[in-house]
């Protein structure tokens, strides 16, 4: 697949529509997952479904509108600073699915460490620069605090808070993502991934 | 309709203000002590913020929205006050336990920082129609398909929480858990979710045709039904606000070259 | 030159096996009011898509033929211009919402918006719309608050605010309650008046042979007639094709009745002005019908006590119902609003009483979880997309009885059994959501349906089926009563309560005003104004013929009635 392929987007009504729904899937995602009392976010499940229909470029829309939306409406200026971690989770997840790695159990295990890697090396430093290091998780924050009275750099400290915290959810994210993808109907799917050329009978 | 957004008009000047200006404002009142740096522009910013709260009448409300923020304030504290840096200097100490100088002073920046960002949002986002700002914003240039996304996030995001509770109905009355261990829990994730986002993705289908069937994307300008009311003072409070942020830019730059 | 012409339109959906559209030819005067026909999944919907452009513009896929609005190629002509030419209103009102409006008259509006209509004239031509479908009141409102029959009606007004030269109703009512249809059907009534061109996919037959200046009957991809609604209808081959003619034209056919040129009635006025005078009713009632009330005497099965129910306290919803359940096939019938579903919600146990009690074989069901009381009470929620989620049909069939601890295999059996009396069978492998919306309530129903409960509730079996849609739910619902189980059904299908139920349970306002056999029930026309029910086809031509007595069933009309 060459580069043109893995990058091309369209913009038509149905991948416009698309992205406040994953954001609203997001939202979901959340809200389940706290009515169930998981301890997990899974609060981009929308975000990887848009990038894996409708590409990197959608994922990563997706992404950012998500926290931007949410950070400037309900005031919570905490997500608004993970915009650029969803947007790059969205990219990335994107080309994941488009190079083929969403195909099998496996490979979506592969995308979801590529997943936790990204939200790893965007969050960690905006962890520092804006709340000192830490996550606001509590199994996070007391790896960070015992780090931290270990004597490692506050860089690492924030790194292992970040991983504890991320690791996981992504992983779980994205095997629920490849579970649901599995049970889209192809009528739907079609409609991301057919050729634009229609076909003369 | 149970809506996700925080806005409701309550009659107060505060309300009638133009979003843009609005935005203009939380921008100022978050970057001017970030540039300042100083303690004493972080409590100016939260005291203005205060202030517009409360002559909007929404401080009670606003209250809401930054209370779960001091958990985090809190952690901030413990974990940057309590666990220094070998070497680093004992402000004081309470018993056993040592707070350091140089990490309670950046958890105090920190909590500060996080305070003025939420308070300058709230006034924002309680006085704010989310379907007001995205309206002036396409009529300023940006995309209509921009403001679509952010117009129907609140109108889609209830719908769905309506469905969510009929699903867990369904999904109950044919037998499963969703209460119980950490694994029949997570087991009833996957039977809850996935009604949700199939169909709202097949709704999503139909939505984009509905969308096309009405002239959606026709390359023409869009037109409004309604005209905004200009609100007095609008441009002059962008400006000013626009000026404070070059200001402290500038007497940033001036501390830093002497 | 006609406004739409259709030249030999063939299509494929993408990925597709076979032809959605074969091989169409039609012509579509300016003006006129052309019904169109045929059983689920005969082309209609894509045949409307293809006249907008969506098809194949929106889907891509294979296209073959021509369609030709008004001298403009459909199949070129972006959508987005089109829509000046040609409406669409879908079938789901709540899925055409733009959804970026949190008005009615912004919801209007987002149409002309689009097209750049100016301001003055925007606000005009919304009142004007507004008024002419009667939902000037919830201008304010949010469009997603409204009842399906207002919000119906907001997705016409906002179509016809663009003033297209066309307009096309795809099943505009498929998915509302009676009083929701009405409200359409009045409207569109209104607008066949003011000399618009209307195309109307529809199942209810009754309505399309009321309105229809031309009739076009598809099946299979096919046009396979096109004509006046009496030649048409007249066809013996209809029901071939999955479509029931109406009763009045059945009844005129039975007895040999025609019209001057030598086809049927369609409609009861025209069927009542030929043969009245010229038939005798017998008021005699057949054993099937006269049945004696033997009910109270039985075992009840589940019965509630007092009931009362409030979703926030002060507005109760039950207001101290008491009632037997007992084996017989029971309808609960009743407009929105009137109570029904919280009653199968409650009997579920899915909400707990405010007042009063909900006993299962004389033990209450108080202190039972959902979950505990699954095997024992099987309920079909109305929308089958609110459960469906396994990646193919059988297996989403077995999650219920597996849920109960039913044995693998035998979860594979009854689930196998229960796809079979839904005639899915050979389709256990397919994705439900591959599925049309009506076979997917029919997996909803079997995944029920294969957890062998003794009670079944079934919340609206008969929305968006056809008619043979609709006699398999009957079958369906007669098999299982045989077996023994209770079979409670709410349902708005006045047709299928009055020849399918023993017992009808008629409601309005929290409250049980009727409780009895069908006969007794829909003699009485104060009940029927209270819940704000219709009379099923058979009585109501029945009056019409100037019988005396209430027939309940097409076949009980069809046997009384008889020729001079």
């Amino acid at each position: 697949m060459s580069a043109k392929d893995v990058f091309r987007t369209r913009f038509d009504a149905a991948s416009i529509v698309l992205i406040p729904a994953c954001i609203g899937i997001n939202y979901i995602g959340k809200l389940f997952a706290s009515v169930l009392k998981l301890p997990l976010w899974l609060d981009s499940i929308g975000t990887c479904i848009g990038a894996c229909l409708g590409g990197p470029v959608i994922g990563g829309i997706c992404g950012a509108a998500n926290n931007l939306i949410y950070g400037l409406t309900t005031g919570d200026s905490i997500t608004l600073v993970y915009a650029l971690t969803s947007l790059f989770i969205g990219f990335f997840v994107g080309i994941m699915a488009r190079t083929g790695f969403m195909k099998s159990f496996p490979r979506a295990l592969v995308t979801a460490c590529v997943a936790g890697a990204v939200a790893i090396v965007i969050s960690t430093p905006l962890n520092i620069i804006f709340w000192a290091g830490t996550t606001g998780n509590v199994w996070g924050d007391a790896a960070f605090a015992a780090t931290q009275a270990m004597g490692m750099p506050l860089v690492l400290s924030s790194l292992v808070d970040e991983i504890i915290v991320d690791i996981p959810d992504k992983i779980i994210t994205l095997i629920i993502v490849f579970v649901i993808l599995k049970a889209l109907p192809e009528k739907l799917t079609a409609l991301y991934d057919a050729s634009d050329k229609v076909e003369r009978l | 309709m149970k809506s996700i957004s925080l806005y409701s008009d309550n009659g107060t000047w505060l309300c009638r203000v133009h979003p843009f200006t609005k935005v203009m404002y939380a921008v100022a009142a978050i970057s001017v002590p970030l540039i300042l740096g100083s303690l004493w522009a972080f409590a100016a910013a939260i005291i203005a913020d205060l202030a517009l709260l409360a002559s909007g009448k929404v401080l009670r409300r606003a209250r809401a929205l930054i209370v779960f923020s001091f958990t985090i304030i809190a952690t901030i504290f413990i974990v940057r006050s309590l666990f220094g840096q070998e070497g680093s200097e004992i402000m004081f100490s309470i018993g056993p336990v040592n707070v350091y100088r140089e990490g309670f002073m950046i958890a105090l920046r920190t909590g500060l920082n996080i305070l003025s960002m939420l308070l300058a949002f709230a006034v924002l986002v309680l006085t704010t129609n989310p379907q007001d700002l995205s309206t002036e914003m396409e009529r300023h240039g940006f995309s209509p398909r921009f403001s679509y996304v952010i117009s129907s996030v609140f109108n889609i995001i209830p719908q769905m929480m309506g469905t969510m509770s009929t699903i867990s109905d369904a999904q109950r009355s044919r037998g499963m858990e969703t209460e119980g261990s950490l694994i029949t829990r997570m087991k009833a994730f996957i039977p809850l979710i996935t009604p949700v986002v199939t169909s709202s993705l097949i709704t999503t289908r139909e939505r984009a045709m509905a969308l096309d069937a009405r002239g959606f994307g026709a390359k023409i300008k869009r037109t409004y039904p309604e005209t905004r009311e200009k609100h007095r003072g609008d441009t002059a409070a962008t400006v000013i606000l626009a000026l404070i942020v070059v200001l402290s830019i500038l007497i940033k730059a001036a501390l830093w070259l002497s | 030159m006609a406004f739409i012409e259709i030249r030999g339109l063939k299509y494929r959906y993408p990925r597709a096996a076979g032809l959605q559209l074969d091989g169409i030819t039609a012509d579509i005067e300016k003006g006129s009011f052309t019904g169109i026909i045929g059983r689920n999944g005969s082309g209609k919907s894509t045949l409307a898509e293809a006249i907008l452009g969506l098809v194949p513009q929106f889907y891509k896929g294979a296209y073959g033929g021509s369609v030709t609005v008004d001298g403009l190629d459909a199949s070129r002509t972006p959508v987005s211009s089109m829509c000046r030419k040609v409406g669409l209103v879908f079938q789901n009102p709540f899925n055409q919402l733009s959804g970026a409006n949190d008005t009615v008259f912004g919801e209007i509006c987002f149409g002309m918006q689009n097209t750049g209509v100016s301001a003055p004239e925007m606000r005009e031509r919304a009142e004007e719309v507004m008024e002419m479908l009667g939902i000037s009141e919830f201008r304010n409102r949010n469009p997603f608050d409204l009842s399906g029959g207002q919000m119906q009606r907001a997705a016409i007004a906002s179509i016809l605010v663009m003033r297209p030269d066309a307009i096309i109703l795809d099943e505009p009512t498929s998915q509302l309650d009676p009083a929701g249809s009405e409200e359409v059907f009045r409207a569109v009534d209104d607008l066949r008046r003011t000399g618009l061109t209307i195309l109307m996919i529809e199942q209810k037959i009754e309505r399309v042979a009321e309105y229809s200046d031309m009739i076009m009957l598809m099946d299979g991809g096919k046009l396979i007639a096109s004509g006046s609604p009496s030649e048409v209808l007249s066809r013996d081959d209809l029901e071939e094709h999955g479509v029931r003619p109406p009763l009045s034209l059945r009844t005129a056919k039975a007895l040999s009745f025609r019209c001057s040129d030598g086809t049927y009635p369609v409609t009861e006025k025209e069927a009542a002005g030929l043969m009245r005078g010229r038939i005798v009713i017998s008021e005699e009632e057949n054993g099937k019908e006269s049945q004696a009330p033997d009910a109270a005497t039985e075992n009840a099965v589940m019965e509630v006590r007092n009931l009362s129910f409030s979703y926030t306290a002060g507005t109760e919803v039950l207001h101290g119902v008491s009632l037997s359940f007992d084996s017989r096939r029971t309808a609960v019938i009743g407009q929105n609003g009137a109570g029904k579903t919280t009653l199968a919600k409650l009997l579920k146990g899915l909400l707990k009483p405010s007042e009063g009690s909900i006993l299962f074989h004389g033990e209450d069901t108080a202190g039972k979880s959902v979950a505990s009381l699954a095997g024992k009470i099987g309920y079909v929620f109305q929308n089958p997309d609110d459960q469906i989620f396994k990646p193919n049909v059988l297996d989403e069939v077995m999650f219920g009885p597996l849920n109960i601890g039913m044995h693998p295999d035998t979860a594979e059996m009854k689930a196998k059994e229960a796809l079979s009396m839904v005639s899915l069978d050979g389709k256990e492998s397919r994705n439900p959501f591959d599925l049309d919306l009506h076979e997917r309530k029919m997996v909803a129903l079997a995944s029920v349906i294969a957890m062998d409960t003794e009670v079944l509730i079934l919340d609206e079996p008969t929305i968006a089926q056809d008619d043979d849609g609709k006699l398999m739910v009957s079958m369906l619902i007669h098999t299982l009563s045989e077996r023994g189980k209770l079979v409670i059904s709410i349902l708005h299908d006045m047709d299928l309560v009055a020849s399918s139920f023993e017992r009808v349970i008629a409601m309005a306002g929290g409250k049980v005003i009727a409780d009895g056999e069908p006969a007794a029930v829909f003699a009485d026309s104060g009940v029927l104004s209270a819940a704000g029910l219709e009379l099923p086809h058979a009585a109501s031509l029945g009056r019409s013929l100037g019988a005396k007595r209430i027939f309940l069933t097409d076949s009980s009309l069809l046997h009384s009635v008889h020729r001079l």
